[in-house]
């Protein structure tokens, strides 16, 4: 803060000397009124003030463009606000000439003349109407609810059905599937069984085609023989 | 309505000042010191919890050369409050008539953010940030011997200077991060 200080000691020594030059005595702390130097102080606070003021609408002038952004979004905000004050101003008014007219209507009513009994009378069929339009409405929706009833017991029906399906398939699958089972097993091991005779056959019709050659007997003049010859190429029935 | 710094002329070596703390202790201290070291001058203190200032005596009230926002960085209040009243504050304030004055900075137990926040505030509004002590005597006068020479040079006090020039020259400069490190 010496800066201050200093600052302060060379902006008195200043006034200081224009006060010399006006010719006029330095008067400390300007005590008196109206002495050249409470003269010169308040002309320096004005101009102060002036020069202030001057750069503040320059820096107003030329604002960053950023700002602006601020300003609508400030005046949408606005117009939401005013909108909506219109909105409510016409509702309440709306409200206040019901308001006015029931109760012109009341007055009317309360008077004894022959328009107030036509009225009175229009106003009880009316209050007649609408009880029977709320009778009717209050049916219509107790239809309503009997509708939505059968059509969620129907939808509930409906499960219960594919339920019973599912488990009717089940049943059956189950029924089915062991005899299946069981059979597939004779049936592959018969298959087995079968195979293996058959090579077991195989082997031996070969071999015995073998004895045949290797005997060198003419096998075609003997009829038994010339069978077993012919009949080794096939296999035996499986049936 | 918003505080206006020039809807009002000033008056012949007269300076007012306006402190803002929401705790409304430390700136009692600080304006008695303030009106005692001050004797060349007719120097006006005046106190506020929280901006804007009540409408009713509007009229009466003198022009505020400089307005000081007192933060506590011990509560969070303080800061809080002090962010909602500079929204009242009319954007001419900000042309060096505005400085921050922060206590407990020294206090180990509160939170670097805080301090961080108030300095990125008073750096984006270019506005000087003054640490202080408020617990000593002392501490409270050299506090209110850095406002009185703000003040002076805001109220137009000092010949051939303005605040205009203080809010270039003593501006707190935003916090960096490696200030951040430091702290850690």
């Amino acid at each position: 803060m010496d800066l201050f200080a200093e600052l302060q000691s060379a902006a008195t020594q200043l006034e200081k000397v224009a006060l010399m030059c006006c010719h006029a005595p330095a008067v400390p702390n300007g005590k008196k009124a109206n002495s050249p130097t409470d003269i010169l102080r308040i002309k320096e606070q004005m101009s102060n003030q002036c020069f202030e003021m001057t750069v503040k609408l320059k820096a107003g002038k030329s604002r960053i463009p950023g700002e602006t952004s601020d300003a609508e979004k400030d005046v949408s905000e606005c117009e939401n606000e005013i909108e909506e004050a219109k909105i409510n101003h016409c509702n309440k008014t709306l409200a206040l000439h019901r308001m006015q007219i029931w109760q012109a209507i009341s007055e009317k009513v309360k008077q004894n003349d022959t328009e107030a009994g036509r009225m009175r009378a229009s106003i009880t069929h009316t209050l007649d109407l609408c009880s029977k339009i709320m009778k009717l409405q209050q049916e219509s929706r107790d239809l309503q609810d009997e509708v939505t009833e059968v059509q969620k017991q129907k939808l509930e029906v409906k499960r219960l059905t594919h339920e019973k399906m599912r488990e009717m398939e089940e049943l059956k699958r189950m029924r089915e599937h062991p005899e299946e089972g069981k059979y597939s097993k004779v049936l592959q091991k018969g298959q087995s069984v079968l195979e293996k005779y058959q090579r077991m056959t195989t082997i031996t019709q070969n071999v015995l085609r073998g004895v045949i050659i290797a005997s060198r007997i003419n096998w075609r003049d003997d009829p038994k023989l010339r069978d077993i010859a012919l009949g080794l190429e096939s296999m035996p029935d499986c049936d | 309505m918003s505080l206006k710094p020039y809807s009002k002329l000033p008056e012949l070596n007269t300076a007012n000042v306006l402190l803002v703390e929401n705790e409304e202790e430390f700136q009692k201290r600080l304006s008695e010191a303030i009106v005692r070291q001050e004797n060349s001058v007719n120097v006006t203190v005046r106190l506020a919890r929280c901006l804007p200032l009540p409408v009713e005596n509007a009229e009466g009230r003198p022009r505020i050369d400089l307005v000081v926002f007192i933060v506590h960085l011990r509560s969070e209040q303080s800061l809080l409050s002090t962010e909602a009243s500079l929204k009242h504050l009319d954007s001419g304030y900000f042309l060096g008539k505005v400085c921050f004055l922060v206590t407990g900075a020294r206090s180990g137990t509160v939170s670097y953010e805080r301090l961080a926040s108030i300095k990125r505030t008073a750096a984006s509004l270019n506005c000087p940030l003054l640490m202080t002590e408020d617990k000593t005597t002392e501490g409270v006068h050299t506090a209110a011997q850095r406002v009185l020479n703000i003040l002076k040079v805001s109220a137009g006090l000092v010949p051939m200077a303005s605040g205009l020039y203080l809010s270039t020259l003593i501006r707190c400069s935003m916090p960096t991060d490696s200030d951040w490190q430091n702290q850690d």
